[in-house]
């Protein structure tokens, strides 16, 4: 066999390899339910539930926020962020969370929100917060 | 013509619609002119015609880029583009960058390199000009559809610039008072301003970075179009080596732009770092490193013939990846998992069908012209530079490979109506698996040094190589430990052994360069930057230090922190209350306002065991009060040689909306308000009050015979308490004062704001000899504060310094081909 039919095996091996290990790595999107039943991290997409209330009080505590949020079967949820709140964080139309069940809260390590943009009136912008500093 | 409108300018947006036509129209007849003077060698009127059409695209779109320019720089708010991007209080370096702050000026960005490129080829190419500038203009044409705006069949193509507010919101609808057709006549009226820019990107790399990644993109149509015309004009081997020179030069200027990109993102947005893989930046590295192993491979088939079909792919599909990218930034599919994605501008089948147009070109070709490829019968030496080479340029195109899946979650999902989520720490996910990628690489940048073309003699290669290797262990041993990499997981170390081996390596060839091959030098420096990089980002990002961990104690609950894994990365700091963060003790000692950016002085200092300061210096990070998107945060860094020192404000509660503007004339019982409930003491000269941020001292009391707040009068008896106060070890007077005119006792009130104190004279006691003072303490809710973020990067500048080497190398070895070129 030749030297460079053995090379391309191992590439094809390589990738194969990537593809397996990033679908295995990658949840789906789920929802509180899910995240009860699962110890790991996952991402839920939820909107702000903005008749309650949302705390945050530097004054207390910089790195604690909390807020409630319904993932898309309507179930309502606490959410617990460590770290500041955001700017804008009441107008969000939907906020993709990062993070695990603890108890009965949910402690995100990520939030993703979309905000309808005042930049551009019929479009929305997007932002993001990770509780914690990107690290290798 | 009669418009019912009122103030509107037609003129400059009607002639820019008819350069964006016209761009369009001359590009399509300068590609199809040089396909039929391709096809007849000696015609020379084809030529000639596609040759005029070029320059005519581009009058166009300099003309378009003239009326787009005159739009905004006369801040003619009837286009929609001004409107969103520009505004008149703009300072005039950012009104020039808001030109390309939207989709349609980015296009024209690149429509324009791609011009300025197109006529250095028709000056340069000589006998490739035909078949390559089809090619290019080709490319021209598909770009020049993304800024027409036509609608055909209802169906609107591209999105221009010069669309009317107008027509681009429908007003009538969405706001009631418009539906009179005199106010609606009139709209300018109610929109004197525009929308502005983005605070975001108020920054000068805004002026810089776009133009240059563009540039970047734009060039790599120049091999796209060679490897092309090699295949199109069956003149396999020869494409290769003019194309050289251009590959290394898209290259360098993309390589360049990505870097401004992370120290923009570094330097002024609060990201926290220089490289997030955010799916956009994402889809700028990865043409970059298909093109970076394109142009090995296209040495190794330059030098030795082989790889041929490897190397014309791997071009193909560099620029295929560009237009791929292009969709991915684009057409807002990236929407749930990118921060700064542009929002689908309703161009997504746009998109989709400029990547599959240059796609299916390229596949088609290589199909029809497979059976001729060149092919060696003869297999690679396993000891020989080409088959190191073309390994390392097969593991970049690996790494690029990984970067797609991933970053094409969200394509995945649309396509396959799937709904997988991307990693869920994206960070640590690219980084473990890039970095395995990065050792292979950067282990082959530095051994396939010491191979030749062909063959090496085999002992010779494995003395230096494990020579060279035990020297860059020991070396990398040592960095790793007195930086802290060590603590890093393994791949990561190796990753330093790698690089550190590449730096070594690649001197000694460097040595030799200088001692009289210099052709070699370019590679060399090139590598060297390369491993320069990879140690600076390495260490910079795995060692970073965050010191403003919250130990202060103040916290939401006992429960909460006991949760583990809680990063207390964020600590409030209240104005003038010093904290120790690390070595530095660190003070929010004011602000300053230059409106619109709010700063705020964040005093570090280091003291030493005896007391004495050894270094002081102030960061000013800043805040936007912006009144469309709330408080926009802008880090400071104190840069040393060895780290960086990085401040970012992420919550205050010392700015509000309007500032600036401070209200006059507080009502005495609100601003009381204010303070906590009063404390009075009777004190006597001599006597000391504490209270709960120090103590103050009542020096004396002195009749006194002038008054700031009010005119005496001869009859007036006013006196005042001198009191020396010490807050959070910073000294202060004032001096209350009380009066009395005609039997009633007044008394005016002294404010020490920086210790929140508020200080009144309020009785005199003559029979004890004592006085009344009054103190009010701001309560710790009402005083100023902010919360921060510091972080320690350390060795960041190995990561810019090797940026700037590597591009240095990059220069050097276009020169080399040049040179080449021109002695054949």
């Amino acid at each position: 066999m030749k030297k460079s039919s053995i090379f391309g095996l191992v590439v094809i091996a390589i990738a194969i390899a990537i593809i397996i290990s990033v679908y295995s790595k990658s949840s789906t999107y789920g929802s509180f339910n899910d995240a009860r039943n699962t110890n790991d991290e996952l991402q839920v997409v939820a909107h702000l539930d903005k008749q309650k209330p949302l705390y945050y009080d530097a004054v207390k505590d910089a790195n604690y926020f909390s807020f409630y949020v319904k993932d898309n079967n309507g179930q309502e949820c606490k959410v617990v962020f460590t770290g500041p709140k955001q700017q804008d964080f009441e107008r969000s139309e939907q906020i993709v969370l990062t993070g695990a069940m603890k108890g009965n809260e949910f402690h995100a390590s990520k939030i993703l929100m979309k905000c309808p943009s005042k930049y551009k009136n019929d479009q929305v912008e997007i932002t993001e917060v990770k509780a914690k500093q990107a690290s290798i | 013509m009669d418009n019912p409108f009122k103030g509107e300018h037609l003129l400059p947006g009607h002639l820019g619609q008819f350069f964006t036509i016209l761009a369009f129209g001359s590009a399509l007849l300068s590609s199809i002119s040089y396909y039929f003077a391709v096809k007849d060698e000696f015609d020379v009127s084809w030529k000639r015609l596609a040759r005029i059409s070029f320059y005519i695209n581009t009058v166009s779109v300099i003309g378009i880029g003239t009326c787009l320019y005159y739009i905004i720089l006369n801040h003619l708010f009837e286009y929609y583009y001004a409107f969103e991007h520009s505004s008149r209080a703009l300072p005039i370096h950012f009104i020039i960058s808001s030109f390309w702050d939207g989709q349609e000026g980015s296009f024209w960005l690149w429509t324009f390199w791609q011009a300025v490129i197109g006529n250095v080829l028709i000056l340069r190419a000589k006998s490739w000009e035909k078949p390559v500038m089809a090619v290019v203009a080709l490319s021209q044409a598909a770009i020049a559809t993304m800024l027409i705006g036509v609608d055909i069949f209802g169906q609107r193509i591209g999105t221009s610039p010069f669309i009317l507010f107008r027509d681009a919101i429908d007003l009538k609808g969405t706001i009631p008072i418009f539906a009179n057709p005199a106010v609606y006549h009139n709209y300018l009226k109610y929109f004197p301003d525009g929308n502005g820019m983005n605070p975001l990107l108020q920054n000068y790399w805004m002026v810089i970075h776009p133009p240059t990644l563009f540039l970047g993109f734009a060039s790599m149509v120049v091999p796209f179009a060679y490897a092309i015309a090699g295949l199109w004009q069956k003149r396999y081997t020869e494409w290769i080596k003019p194309a050289i020179p251009y590959t290394l030069f898209a290259m360098m200027v993309l390589g360049t732009g990505i870097i401004m990109g992370a120290f923009w993102a570094y330097e002024s947005l609060s990201f926290g770092g220089f490289w997030a893989w955010d799916p956009v930046e994402n889809a700028s590295i990865i043409p970059w490193l298909i093109l970076v192993g394109a142009m090995h491979v296209m040495i190794v088939y330059k030098n030795t013939g082989h790889s041929y079909f490897t190397a014309t792919l791997m071009v193909l599909m560099s620029y295929v990846l560009v237009l791929y990218a292009s969709f991915l930034t684009r057409s807002g599919i990236l929407g749930d998992t990118s921060v700064h994605a542009f929002t689908d501008a309703g161009m997504f089948w746009h998109l989709v069908a400029d990547v599959v147009i240059f796609f299916v070109l390229a596949v088609v070709l290589l199909v029809i012209r497979w059976k001729e490829l060149p092919r060696t019968q003869k297999d690679e030496e396993t000891y020989s530079r080409e088959f190191w080479m073309f390994v390392g340029a097969v593991f970049l195109c690996l790494s690029c490979f990984h970067l797609v899946v991933v970053s094409s979650i969200p394509v995945w999902n649309a396509m396959f109506g799937t709904k997988i989520a991307p990693p869920t720490d994206p960070v640590k996910h690219y980084n473990i698996v890039q970095a395995s990628f990065a050792v292979v690489v950067t282990l082959l940048t530095g051994f396939t040094q010491f191979l030749k073309y062909k063959k090496t003699a085999v002992t010779k290669f494995f003395i230096t190589t494990v020579v060279y290797l035990v020297c860059a262990a020991l070396v990398a041993t040592l960095v790793v430990y007195v930086t802290g990499v060590a603590k890093l997981q393994f791949v990561f170390i190796l990753i330093m052994v790698g690089a550190i081996y590449s730096i070594l390596a690649n001197g000694k060839v460097l040595i030799d360069a200088l001692k009289g091959k210099y052709k070699l030098a370019g590679s060399a420096v090139a590598h060297i930057g390369f491993g320069l990089i990879m140690v600076g980002a390495l260490i910079s990002a795995g060692t970073s230090d965050i010191i403003s961990i919250n130990t202060t104690g103040e916290q939401y609950s006992d429960e909460f922190v006991k949760a583990k894994n809680n990063p207390r990365e964020n600590i409030i700091m209240y104005k003038n209350t010093p904290i120790q963060m690390g070595k530095y003790t660190v003070t929010y000692v004011g602000d300053s306002i230059s409106a619109p950016n709010h700063y705020f002085k964040v005093d570090y200092k280091v003291v030493d065991a005896s007391g004495k300061v050894t270094e002081e210096f102030m960061l000013k990070p800043n805040a936007q009060a912006n009144p469309k998107m709330g408080l926009i945060s802008s880090p400071d860094t104190r840069h040393y040689l060895l780290s960086d020192l990085y401040t970012h404000v992420t919550y205050t509660n010392a700015m509000k909306p309007g500032e600036g503007t401070e209200a006059a004339g507080h009502d005495e019982a609100d601003d009381d308000k204010n303070y906590e409930a009063p404390l009075t003491y009777d004190v006597a000269p001599g006597d000391t009050i504490r209270f709960r941020d120090g103590y103050m001292t009542l020096e004396s009391i002195g009749k006194i015979d002038h008054l700031q707040d009010i005119q005496l009068q001869p009859t007036d008896l006013a006196i005042g308490a001198n009191l020396h106060i010490v807050a959070h070890d910073k000294t202060y007077t004032a001096e209350p004062v009380y009066m009395i005119r005609n039997n009633n006792a007044f008394d005016f009130a002294r404010k020490v704001d920086d210790a929140g104190l508020k200080l009144r004279f309020t009785k005199v006691l003559p029979q004890q000899k004592k006085v009344e003072i009054t103190l009010y303490q701001q309560p710790e809710s009402a005083r100023k504060w902010i919360v921060m973020r510091a972080i320690k990067f350390p060795d960041i500048n190995f990561l810019w310094s090797g940026t700037i080497i590597m591009v240095i190398g990059i220069l050097l070895s276009i020169f080399r081909r040049n040179k080449e070129l021109r002695s054949v």
